[in-house]
């Protein structure tokens, strides 16, 4: 077994990934007059909307730790090697012979960090002044609204392509994510030149074989 | 059920105030110390125990002298209301006659109709964490009763009534008035349920958009980011659905050690 997270991302990501969650079905309700009925389980729609706000400041902090944490990693593009895969789209959708080799996070990977990371902030401050809108000209406050819509329409999507390419799509991704170790099977498959970077350097982690 | 239109005509308004304490008194609505804020207009605007408020405007008579405009301020209960659109509890809710009701059990004080409004009428109450605003006095028209404000109205500056009768009257009192007259709330918003008749242009009222419209960011988002949203999150789960049975996982190799050579299955 190979090591690809430590503790402390399992619990950023865990904490993004539940909040967002609870702030998608929360939002739902609120959006949708057809989805109010998910207010029930709290008591209504006023206590949904507190459920929402206070599971926002949870999504804030988790966000910006995601950010600081990744950002050098997931979050810029490298040329031309990320180019590549691209134009074979990681061989995910049609078949490709070789599809180019990746490093800790394919091209794929980035966007989706990229997506998060800037639907995330977007979401933050948007939701943040739909809280306390009182003091600020109306236009802006209006213009939050419509942000805050485009950001849901942004990032499920994202969300679950995400959650469909860690578990079903890809077996032993999981893991990743649960327990931090991986097979060196999976690892060759999905990362295969981090795993010779980081064997070349020594540093990679191994538990057994 | 026919509309109703509660007509204002600012030609015959002396400013007495009448209607706002009618309104005051019949919706139960206590007084609050207020500041003298250099005009005899009192409260400054709408508040949520003030839900209709008489505005006080001094302007040139082109002749070196002063005169009174008087305004009186309430929701206009638009045809095409932001605030209905935008309400996600159903508190806001149109009524049989047209106009805009206010269900405040059901108000969760997310203030999304303070921000929208065209005309800035909803306000917050911190102390109950909900959003107040006139419903033409619902519980009045119902029992076939005028609103309170036309009640009091001691000039016939107020008029209530059915809505293709109050519209003729608009336009014919217009007629009288001649110069910059005007009907001003039926061109707009799916048309108004308070109608003013504006002995000056429309322009020269402070705090009276001269064309209101529902927000383009309201529209946006309300008719086309939810429907669109929806789309989207049924689309991307159909989609991973059909890659899985078609194209499938991608799974580890049997042995780590072989180099990969199908790639991407």
């Amino acid at each position: 077994m190979i090591k690809v997270t430590d503790s402390f991302e399992r619990i950023v990501h865990w904490g993004l990934a539940l909040s967002c969650i609870a702030l998608m079905i929360s939002g739902l309700g609120m959006m949708y007059h057809s989805f109010n009925f998910l207010a029930i389980p709290v008591g209504g729609l006023k206590y949904l909307k507190y459920v929402h706000n206070f599971i926002g400041l949870i999504f804030i902090v988790s966000v910006l730790f995601a950010i600081l944490m990744w950002w050098k990693e997931a979050g810029i593009l490298k040329f031309p090697e990320d180019v590549e895969w691209i134009k074979v789209a990681g061989g995910y959708l049609w078949h490709v012979d070789n599809v180019p080799e990746v490093g800790k996070y394919n091209p794929g990977q980035k966007a989706f960090f990229i997506a998060v990371a800037l639907c995330g902030l977007m979401m933050s401050v948007s939701g943040l002044i739909m809280w306390f809108p009182l003091s600020l000209p109306v236009v802006w406050v209006r213009t939050m609204y419509f942000l805050h819509a485009l950001g849901f329409f942004i990032i499920f999507p994202f969300f679950f392509v995400h959650l469909y390419l860690g578990t079903i799509c890809s077996p032993g991704s999981a893991s990743a994510i649960f327990s931090g170790w991986v097979t060196r099977a999976w690892a060759k498959k999905q990362h295969p030149k981090w795993l010779k970077e980081m064997e070349e350097s020594g540093q990679l982690e191994v538990y057994g074989k | 059920m026919t509309e109703k239109i509660t007509l204002c005509d600012l030609s015959k308004c002396i400013g007495c105030r009448a209607c706002q304490v009618a309104c005051k008194q019949w919706n139960q609505l206590p007084a609050g110390q207020t500041h003298n804020s250099g005009s005899y207009q009192n409260p400054p605007d709408l508040q949520p125990n003030t839900w209709a408020v008489i505005k006080y405007q001094e302007i040139s008579d082109g002749n070196g002298g002063v005169k009174w405009l008087f305004r009186k301020d309430s929701c206009m209960h638009c045809t095409d209301a932001a605030c209905v659109k935008v309400c996600p509890s159903g508190a806001l809710y149109y009524t049989k006659y047209g106009t805009v009701g206010v269900n405040n059990e059901k108000c969760i004080g997310c203030k999304e109709c303070v921000a929208v409004c065209p005309f800035g009428v909803p306000k917050y109450d911190a102390k109950t964490d909900k959003v107040f605003k006139c419903d033409m006095c619902l519980s009045r028209i119902e029992n076939d009763m005028e609103p309170a404000c036309v009640k009091a109205c001691p000039t016939g500056g107020l008029q209530f009534g059915d809505k293709e009768e109050m519209l003729k009257a608009a336009y014919e009192r217009v007629e009288v008035l001649g110069g910059d007259a005007s009907v001003y709330g039926d061109k707009f918003v799916g048309g108004t349920h308070m109608i003013y008749i504006l002995p000056e242009k429309a322009s020269v009222y402070a705090g009276l958009p001269e064309h209101p419209r529902v927000p383009l960011s309201v529209i946006a988002w309300k008719d086309w980011l939810k429907p669109l949203s929806l789309l989207a999150a049924g689309g991307v789960i159909g989609a991973s659905f059909l890659h899985y049975i078609t194209h499938g996982p991608k799974t580890p190799d049997e042995d780590g050690d072989q180099v990969n050579t199908k790639g991407g299955e």
